[in-house]
């Protein structure tokens, strides 16, 4: 395919083939498939205005998969010399030889046809440690200037995965993915502020306005005052929203709610397909394609992912079906959403401040764990950044709150939204799925105690 | 296994790693280690001071080399069917090198001579780019040379000698038992089997393998009332350990998971909690969570000094200066450890990732918070204050590639000198919830405010368990739970719970951990009630 570029990380598309092919060649089963997942890991850090450690690492990772009628086992291996290959089929089919047969297995797919996704930046895959330590330079200097420390993580990956079954399906798919996140505290430890970006290409990445933002968030965010804890309207900026709906990804299995195990369980069975679950405003795709959302567009098992409308004007429109399942109700599969893009409006944060009588401006939370999965409720806490607006305007900052929170009644509650951006939505900072979520206005979110942290 | 221990002496080297602390059966069983845990593989040996080499020619003033070999295999069912069966293996070396005072990384599964040169000195290079652009210092503690260090984790059964049919018709018929309870509608069970072989060289000439057994069990029963209008899950809280198989055949999974599908089913027509102050229980399957979180993590020395700002977060206990030896984090009775030597603890070693021996040591002191977790680079920072100049030996990168960084021990809850019971502890209760197992979790990034779940609540009234209650969780913050700890019980009600998966750093690395603890009372505790 598209692997002109010799310092492209990951095996390349012939190599993917020929390692698959290798592989299928030493299998007996009556029917084998093969994951390969090659590529680099690169990174670096930042704490107290200093690189603290910085790497990279190489793998290539090998996933057998064997199955004799129903039983069926996988074998992991990073060990490719033709031996430790071989070794690996054979173990991975006297593994499935004795396997208690899995009724729920449903036969290896052939060729299928797969969307046209460029997901890999050289401006990514290129990143070297010297560069990488120059935008970490950017951080320290500014955090230096402003009297502040500065803790920052700069995490790459580059690489490709391959999938071939022996019922001829091949795919392959290169990407890349960067995100750069900073904190930045007072010497003191009374104030801390946070800014990121995550993408697929570093040049999206701005260095400079993550270090204007987080210096400046820390320094509002001095000298915070209490709030009493209860239910607030509150502007969430798009780290946040992204944040909580990370947890939205994969909530529309169809499964889980015929089963009466999830929030789209209707009361006496049945699902709330077709029903109004939030505000009209919101309608939520994933869609590989999404530039700089890129994913792959295939699954491990070699099912085509492609664009999909899980909620269109507040109304579930579809929910994800596996294979199995599928076939049992007749319909066609439908792999869950690899990415979370979400509709928006035209507000910035400001506006949305600018129209708040009283409520509260959140930068980003942390620990965020479900609590009720009937209603989707999770809890957490907001972090890096919690301030009071009133009357149209930020006043003070205020202490960090635990929130208690149904996500489907937040997503019924949104009053003003922003343009939807790509987020660093994972608490660890480390690239993720993709998500594009704008900033949101909600009323009635739930501030249920607060939180002394800093 | 090559080293499968006969149960007489299984039992003797077992339990004396538990009495480390008081008995110092820690020197006999690394004796035994020494006689019986198998050494390095020649090539792999060679391999490790190619490494060395390379990446000391490179410049590196101090560099450490791991090659590991990580084998996990998991069985998983629900119902009457096997949902995954899988086995992988992931080899490779990692060279962590210092320069000037800046750390360089890298890591390969290419395990060519030529490859593990040039990586050594690509670790080398990355720790001299990042010296030249931000020159810092760093200083190591010294580390007493181990030329030939062995250990294994005591076992009598390898786990990977018992064959996956067993391990499926052992799940099988915990589920088969779980759906004869009515109202049991689904089951979900699995074992999570972990080998690793770990060969770590240093340029100080220490030269140590070690093998790991891990295990992970699992069951999860799923209560759903006729109509459809509820669900309640009972998770068995099967704490993983650092054991071989016999861990597994001693949990007796079949006959004990009636209790827990009648307590699932029971979760659905249980009253709903009162929100309120109330006394709390806790049982050490669900304690060891809070441990983990509120204690654990806050005596981590990285954090206080502010290197995990931008992810898992700083600490309350901080600055050092200001709270060691001073904050008093709980009453006279409470004492915690930093044990790397704990029995079937998963962060149980013989050696550090730096070489440096494993150890046990106060953290909280009749109450008072009198240390933190240290590596060779941390020790130094607040020697002054502790007067110890070593490290405590907590630093550990979760597999070949992975840079090893500062890691929490098993941290454990002593239990009271006086045997006193459970029902003792319940008979101190007036008004109280008993909490069994872990749930939701969430903890703030100082560790001040947090809220726990559980799996089981039963209300206690006037000292006696009563009634079931659903939709529990507590919220309180740190020093004052703490320092609400009222009765701790004896050591027949101590337990570990134990993690695989204890995130943190960046990148994330996960490591094993256990925490020690008996049955708790803790008085009036927020509680707040979820549905």
């Amino acid at each position: 395919m598209q692997n002109n570029n010799p310092t492209r990380k990951g095996l390349s598309a012939e190599e993917s083939r020929a390692l698959c092919q290798k592989v299928l060649s030493f299998a007996k089963a009556d029917h084998t498939r093969v994951n390969v997942d090659s590529g680099v890991h690169l990174f670096t850090r930042t704490a107290i205005n200093r690189v603290t450690t910085a790497g990279a690492t190489e793998d290539v990772n090998v996933r057998v998969t064997s199955v004799f009628g129903k039983r069926i086992a996988s074998i992991d291996t990073n060990r490719l010399d033709d031996a430790s290959l071989e070794r690996a089929v054979r173990d991975s089919e006297a593994l499935a030889r004795i396997s208690p047969e899995n009724p729920e297995y449903m036969p290896e797919l052939g060729e299928q046809r797969f969307s046209e996704v460029n997901a890999y930046y050289a401006s990514t895959g290129d990143l070297t440690t010297e560069s990488r330590a120059r935008a970490s330079s950017i951080a320290v200097k500014a955090a230096d200037a402003a009297k502040v420390m500065a803790s920052g993580f700069i995490d790459v990956s580059a690489g490709s995965s391959g999938i071939a079954t022996s019922n001829r399906l091949f795919g392959y798919h290169s990407g890349t993915g960067v995100a750069s996140t900073l904190t930045v505290r007072t010497l003191d430890g009374q104030s801390s502020g946070w800014a990121g970006d995550e993408g697929a290409d570093w040049t999206t990445i701005e260095s400079e306005r993550i270090a204007a933002d987080a210096v400046r968030k820390c320094q509002q965010w001095r000298g915070k005052s209490a709030l009493e804890p209860g239910k607030y309207e509150v502007v969430l900026e798009p780290t946040a929203v992204g944040m909580l709906m990370l947890r939205m990804m994969n909530v529309f299995d169809a499964r889980q709610a015929e089963e009466g195990r999830s929030f789209l369980s209707k009361r006496g069975g049945g699902t709330l397909l077709g029903e109004k679950l939030f505000d009209e405003r919101i309608t939520v795709v994933s869609d590989p394609t999404e530039k700089n959302a890129e994913t792959s567009p295939f699954t491990n098992a070699g099912l085509p992912v492609q664009r999909e409308t899980w909620i269109e004007n507040g109304v579930l429109k579809t929910m994800s079906y596996s294979r199995f399942w599928a076939d049992r109700k007749g319909v066609a599969p439908k792999p869950a959403g690899t990415n979370f893009i979400m509709s928006g409006g035209t507000a910035s944060v400001d506006d949305m401040i600018k129209e708040t009588p009283r409520g509260v401006l959140i930068t980003r939370f942390w620990y965020i764990r479900g609590l009720n999965p009937r209603i989707v409720s999770f809890t957490g806490l907001t972090r890096d950044g919690t301030f009071l607006i009133e009357n149209g305007k930020v006043t003070r900052p205020i202490t960090n709150f635990r929130f208690n929170q149904s996500l489907s009644e937040l997503l019924a509650n949104v009053q003003v939204m922003g343009r939807p951006v790509r987020v660093c939505a994972s608490e660890s900072s480390t690239v993720g799925p993709p998500v594009v979520v704008p900033a949101l206005k909600v009323k009635d979110f739930f501030l249920s105690s607060v939180s002394d942290a800093i | 296994m090559e080293n499968t221990l006969g149960r007489r002496e299984f039992v003797k080297i077992a339990g004396a790693t538990g009495a480390a602390l008081a008995t110092g059966g820690w020197q006999e069983a690394l004796a035994w280690q020494a006689r019986n845990a198998p050494g390095p593989d020649a090539a792999e040996k060679d391999l490790v001071l190619l490494a060395l080499d390379a990446v000391k020619s490179a410049g590196a003033s101090y560099a450490d080399v791991r090659i590991t070999r990580g084998n996990q295999e998991s069985v998983s069912t629900r119902e009457r069917q096997i949902t995954g069966v899988s086995k992988s293996e992931t080899y490779g070396i990692g060279i962590r090198a210092l320069v000037g005072g800046s750390w360089g990384f890298a890591a390969t599964r290419d395990l060519r001579r030529d490859s593990v040169a040039r990586t050594a000195r690509e670790a080398a290079a990355i720790a001299a780019a990042n010296n030249k652009i931000n020159p810092v210092k760093t200083n190591l503690s010294s580390v007493r040379r181990v030329p030939d260090g062995r250990w294994i984790t005591p076992h009598e059964i390898d786990p990977f000698t018992i064959p996956i049919e067993e391990k499926a018709q052992l799940l099988f018929k915990t589920n088969e038992e779980a759906l004869r309870v009515k109202g049991v509608r689904f089951v979900t069970s699995s074992i999570n089997s972990i080998k690793e072989s770990r060969l770590l060289g240093t340029t100080e000439g220490s030269i140590i393998q070690q093998t790991y057994f891990r295990l992970g069990p699992n069951v999860t029963v799923t209560a759903v009332p006729a109509d459809n209008s509820d669900f309640q899950t009972r998770g068995a809280a099967l704490a993983p350990m650092g054991k071989g198989w016999e861990y597994v055949v001693s949990l007796q999974m079949p006959e004990n998971v009636l209790r827990w599908a009648e307590e699932a089913v029971m979760k659905l027509s249980a009253a709903p909690v009162e929100p309120g102050v109330w006394d709390l229980v806790l049982h050490p399957s669900h304690l060891w969570l809070t441990i983990h979180e509120s204690i654990a993590h806050p005596s981590e020395l990285d954090r206080a000094m502010n290197y995990e700002a931008n992810y898992a977060g700083t600490t309350f206990l901080a600055p050092p200066e200001k709270v060691l030896k001073r904050f008093k984090l709980g009453p006279d009775f409470m004492n915690i450890v930093g044990n790397r030597t704990e029995a079937g603890g998963c962060a149980t070693t013989g050696w550090d990732d730096e070489a440096v021996p494993a150890q046990s040591w106060p953290i909280v002191d009749k109450g008072m918070f009198v240390n933190y977790q240290t590596t060779r680079e941390m020790a130094d920072w607040i020697s002054d204050i502790t007067k110890m100049k070593d490290s405590q030996g907590c630093s550990y990168g979760q597999d070949w590639s992975s840079i090893p960084f500062p890691r929490m021990p098993n941290v454990s809850l002593m239990p009271n000198p006086k045997d006193i019971s459970e029902d003792e502890v319940i008979a101190a209760t007036k008004k109280g919830i008993f909490i069994e197992g872990d749930g939701s979790y969430s903890i703030d990034q100082q560790r001040y405010n947090f809220q726990f779940g559980g799996q089981i609540f039963w209300e206690i009234k006037d000292g006696k368990r009563s009634r079931m209650l659903r939709d529990v969780a507590y919220q309180a913050r740190t020093p004052e739970f703490w320092n609400a700890m009222s009765l701790i019980g004896g050591k027949s009600t101590y337990k570990l719970g134990s993690s695989f998966s204890d995130a943190k750093g960046q990148p994330v690395q996960l490591n094993a951990v256990s925490h020690g603890c008996p049955v708790t009372l803790f008085r009036n505790v927020n509680v707040i009630n979820t549905a």
